[in-house]
This record gives structure tokens, C-alpha cells and sequence, in this order.
């Protein structure tokens, strides 16, 4: 029991880390990349490559991952963000079919459809890192470098930027801001970051192979993000942590026939989604509004003034 | 006509042209705006007072002519560039961050860097945003998200980031419409202290009072092409330009 609990909190972990780097370019920026999970992936083989190849201590693979991601990413980035939304949302697309094409044939370096097996665990300080138990802490702490990281960048002028492209690009643009630039480097920021969740994943699993980093990868770190809180800083974690405690959580009920779990989870997803976008359409977590740090206590009513006068 | 010779010239325009497919929308618009200046820009809806702007700023580009800057050519210039340069505007539609606070709003046209981190010292654009909220009448909205400002403290919000911008010219897109009286008369106020400390003004009106109440000339526009540009008083007085002003056309 605490194994599993210890697995699940690792998986929540790196999705959440996926979640939040999203949320970062979806959120603030208004990018909407259907392609997270191939950097998620290029995250993940580099990892393995480097850990079979090179070294196993996470200060090379981290880095390493987090380069290539962030190179990768202006593959994406420098076409794709001269022009608007919808365009870009179709070429993430693109991108994400491309490079579920590369993940599956370039054998040599992907291990091809079979994957990579055999990768070896992570290593900090020269300990190898196994069990979930040691593992679970690491996790963690990339996650929460990842928030502070996030959280100090969407605070600072670089996030006011980021929201002001996201409500008015002409503005931003009629206020000096060089749009295409900044889009750009919050999409490496981003790619870069959710490299890192690879790095875990494939040291943490030491097998790997496309399965997890397809569509319909992309489409659940999206909907983390949208169920927990577009926008909102501890959303993306809700919704990791949800949509993947569902699964678990249903596999509890012992009424529900357990050949067509597969089927009832994906009706309750249906229904959650629909239920959300009517009650709940920010998500679950509610954006923090700014006024309520210091909102005068009572500004004089109609009717005093209308007297004054 | 356009001002005593000695002002400098901030904005020359020659030739400028603008068609969409094959709708001109600015045609042949030669004119310049001197420093310390209040033009009013003048014309029906559909006269291209407003595409003129956008090509001033680079957000649309031009089919024919040149924009000179200080002498510098920046037609075909991006609007961040254009921006750079000291040439600031505001837009008919407001365009504000909406989830954006007020102050988040105003601190962020003073840091157009790319890059994290960049622009001036925090302490310092906070005391900058502090005093333009003080005077445009939004010390009390500070924390407020801009979408949920009453229409007049929109107005002006978007006053208040081209003033913190710090633009030496203003491209102000119908900023008085809508305004009640007392609103009006703070904008009028804050505009002419803006003016006495050196910003020039070129401003879209409809309203004629205002026109003639802050003016010091007046340029026409119709169907894209300049008619008139002179002192507001012999523009006004133009019967053959009021006949199109008022949609009395012969």
C-alpha cells in the first residue's frame, strides 16, 4: 500500500511539473501547445541516452534534457509564433504527430516502438536512487524548483508581460514590447522545465517507449490544466493530482464490473469536463484577484454622495 | 499654418497610403506634427483617422509614402520599435490587460525588455505608477483587475499607461467619448499639464466642443484623403467641410 501511494505521489509529481510548465505558456501567455508532451519525451530519451551512455548523476542528465528540450522547442517557437493562436495550436500539432513519428523509427537513439530498457537509475552524489521511498523526494524537490522557478518569473516584470500579450498583443506591442521574442522565450522556459519531468520519469521507470508521450498525453496534461485552474498557481497541481488519483479511486468501488473500468472512467471524465465548464468554467482553483490584498473598507454609497451634491 | 516655425518637427508623413484590397482607406495623407502641438484629427467614421494612427505606429503597414521620426524613416517599422522610440498611443477599444490590476497594468509599459528582470528598479516604477494613479484619479483602483473598472476609470487607466509609458508623442484614439462632464473636465486638465511638460498630442474627436476646446489645429480627413489642415477656427468655419462633417454631402 505505501509502495503504490509512494508510486502514485512520484507520478502526480512529474505530471504536476508538466501541468504547471503548460499552465505557464497557456496561462499567462495564452499559448496553446498541444505538443507538451513531446518535450516531456525529448526529456525522457535524452535522460535514458545520457544515464546508458554517459552518466547517470542527475547533474548531467538534467541538464542535458533540459538543453535539448529548450533547442527543440525553438523548432516550434520561431515559425509558429509570428502568427496568431489558432495557427499556432495547429502547428503544435504538427509538431506533436512528427515527433511521435521520430519516437517510434529512430531506432538507434529511441529504441524504436520496443523503447529503451534497462535505463539506469538516477544517480545524485554518486547513491543510486531506487526505491520509490528515495525516490519520492526528489520528485518533489524538482517539483517544487519548478514551481519557485514559475512562480518567481510570473511575478516578475517577465509575467506582466506574458498577461499583458495574453489580453491585448497590439497593446503590448503599441507599449514597446517585443511580442514575438517573449513569446518565444516562455515556450523554451516551458519546454525546458517539463524536460525535467522526463529526466524523472525515465530514471524513475528505466523503461521508456513513445506510448508516453503521444496526443493523447498532451490532450490529459491540457486538461489538468484546464480542470485545475488555467492561469492559477497551484492549479496544475489539483489537476494532476486528480486525474490521476481517478483511476485508483475508481478501481476502489467493487460494484463497478472491473473489465469495463477503462469505459466508465472515460464516461466520468466526460461528465466532470461538461459538469466543470457549467459550474466551475476557471477550473477548480479560483484565480487570485489582485484588489483582495488591500481594498479600502467602504467606499462612500450612492446615497451619501447623492446628498453631499 | 501649422504652428510657429521654430517648433520642431516630431512626425513628418509623406504620401501615406493605405489600401485594403481595393478599398483606400488613407490616401496621399501628407502632414506633420511639431512639438508641443494638440492636433485634433477631424472626419466622418470611415474617414481613416484611425488607420492613420496605425500606420504611424506599425501596426498596420503602409502601401505607399513614408513616416520620418526625428528625421529617421520608421515606416515599415514593428510597433515595439516604433514604441521604443518615444511614440505612444492609446486605442479606441481601450485594449487594456483586462486580468491585469491597475498597477500591474501601468508598471508593465514601463518594462518592454524581453528578458526577466529587465527595466527599471521595482522601487522606483512602483513611486512612477503611485504618482499616475494619483493623478489620474486611481490611487483607490490600485488592486482592482482593470475589466472591472466603471467605463470612465478605463478611460482613465489608458490615459495612465501612456502617461507612465513616458512617449514624447501621444496618439490619443477618441479618449474623451463616453466621459461625463466632471470626468471630462479632469481629462482636459491632466491633458494640458501633459502638454505644458512637453508631451504633443496628436488626438481623434468627434466632439466639436472638445475639438475646439483643446486644439491648437485641426486636420480633416474624408474618404482617406487629408482636406484641410490649419488653425481650428478657419477649419471649423469651412462650410464645405462641415457639409461633409454632418453627412450633408452635394
Amino acid at each position: 500500500m505505501e509502495a503504490y501511494l509512494l508510486n502514485l505521489g512520484v507520478l502526480i509529481a512529474i505530471y504536476a511539473i508538466l501541468a504547471i510548465t503548460l499552465n505557464f505558456i497557456m496561462g499567462y501567455a495564452g499559448i496553446f501547445s498541444l505538443a507538451h508532451a513531446v518535450f516531456f519525451g525529448i526529456g525522457a530519451y535524452v535522460a535514458a541516452v545520457v544515464s546508458m551512455h554517459v552518466s547517470a548523476s542527475i547533474f548531467v542528465t538534467m541538464p542535458a534534457a533540459m538543453l535539448a528540450a529548450a533547442v527543440l522547442s525553438l523548432a516550434l517557437a520561431l515559425p509558429a509564433l509570428r502568427v496568431r493562436g489558432e495557427y499556432f495550436v495547429a502547428a503544435s500539432l504538427g509538431l506533436q504527430m512528427f515527433a511521435v513519428t521520430v519516437f517510434s523509427e529512430w531506432k538507434s537513439f529511441t529504441g524504436g516502438l520496443g523503447g529503451l530498457v534497462g535505463i539506469p537509475a538516477v544517480k545524485i552524489f554518486g547513491q543510486e536512487v531506487y526505491r520509490p521511498a528515495s525516490f519520492f523526494p526528489i520528485a518533489l524537490a524538482v517539483l517544487a524548483a519548478v514551481v519557485a522557478i514559475t512562480q518567481i518569473l510570473v511575478r516578475s516584470s517577465f509575467g506582466r508581460s506574458l498577461t499583458a500579450i495574453r489580453d491585448s498583443e497590439s497593446a503590448a506591442e503599441g507599449f514597446g514590447k517585443n511580442v514575438p521574442l517573449i513569446k518565444t522565450i516562455s515556450v523554451v522556459i516551458s519546454a525546458a522545465l517539463a524536460a525535467t519531468a522526463g529526466v524523472l520519469y525515465a530514471g524513475y521507470m528505466s523503461f521508456i517507449n513513445v506510448e508516453s508521450f503521444t496526443l493523447d498525453n498532451s490532450v490529459l496534461i491540457m486538461a489538468m490544466v484546464i480542470i485545475g485552474g488555467t492561469g492559477t498557481s497551484w492549479g496544475p497541481v489539483v489537476g494532476a493530482a486528480l486525474l490521476l488519483l481517478l483511476p485508483g479511486l475508481l478501481s476502489y468501488l467493487s460494484f463497478l464490473p472491473q473489465a469495463d473500468i477503462g469505459a466508465i472512467q472515460q464516461i466520468i471524465y466526460g461528465l466532470g469536463m461538461a459538469a466543470l465548464m457549467i459550474f466551475r468554467p476557471g477550473g477548480l482553483v479560483r484565480r487570485g484577484s489582485p484588489q483582495r490584498k488591500a481594498r479600502p473598507k467602504a467606499a462612500p454609497t450612492r446615497a451619501k454622495r447623492g446628498a453631499v451634491q | 499654418m501649422s504652428g510657429a516655425p521654430e517648433q520642431e518637427v516630431l512626425l513628418e508623413i509623406c504620401g501615406l497610403s493605405k489600401n485594403f484590397g481595393g478599398v483606400v482607406a488613407v490616401s496621399d495623407v501628407t502632414m506633420d506634427l511639431r512639438a508641443g502641438i494638440v492636433t485634433t484629427l477631424v472626419g466622418p467614421n470611415g474617414a481613416g483617422k484611425t488607420t492613420l494612427f496605425n500606420l504611424i505606429t506599425g501596426h498596420l503597414g503602409r502601401t505607399a509614402g513614408t513616416v520620418r521620426w526625428l528625421g529617421r524613416d520608421i515606416g515599415g517599422m514593428k510597433p515595439y520599435r516604433v514604441a521604443r522610440l518615444g511614440i505612444g498611443r492609446t486605442f479606441q477599444d481601450l485594449r487594456l490587460f483586462g486580468g491585469m490590476s491597475v498597477e500591474e497594468n501601468i508598471l508593465t509599459v514601463m518594462e518592454p525588455g524581453a528578458l526577466p528582470f529587465s527595466g527599471p528598479r521595482m522601487a522606483q516604477k512602483r513611486a512612477r505608477a503611485a504618482e499616475v494613479m494619483e493623478r489620474t484619479g486611481l490611487a483607490g483602483k490600485r488592486h482592482e483587475r482593470a475589466a472591472d473598472l466603471a467605463y470612465a476609470e478605463r478611460k482613465f487607466l489608458s490615459l495612465a499607461r501612456i502617461m507612465a509609458a513616458g512617449a514624447r508623442l501621444w496618439l490619443l484614439d477618441e479618449p474623451a467619448s463616453g466621459l461625463d462632464p466632471n470626468s471630462y473636465e479632469i481629462f482636459l486638465r491632466l491633458l494640458r499639464e501633459e502638454v505644458a511638460a512637453g508631451v504633443t498630442v496628436c488626438i481623434i474627436e468627434h466632439n466639436l466642443d472638445i475639438v475646439v476646446g483643446i486644439s491648437d489645429r485641426i486636420a480633416f480627413l474624408d474618404r482617406g484623403r487629408l482636406l484641410a489642415d490649419g488653425d481650428p477656427k478657419s477649419v471649423l468655419e469651412d462650410a464645405a467641410l462641415s457639409a461633409i462633417y454632418f453627412g450633408d454631402r452635394t
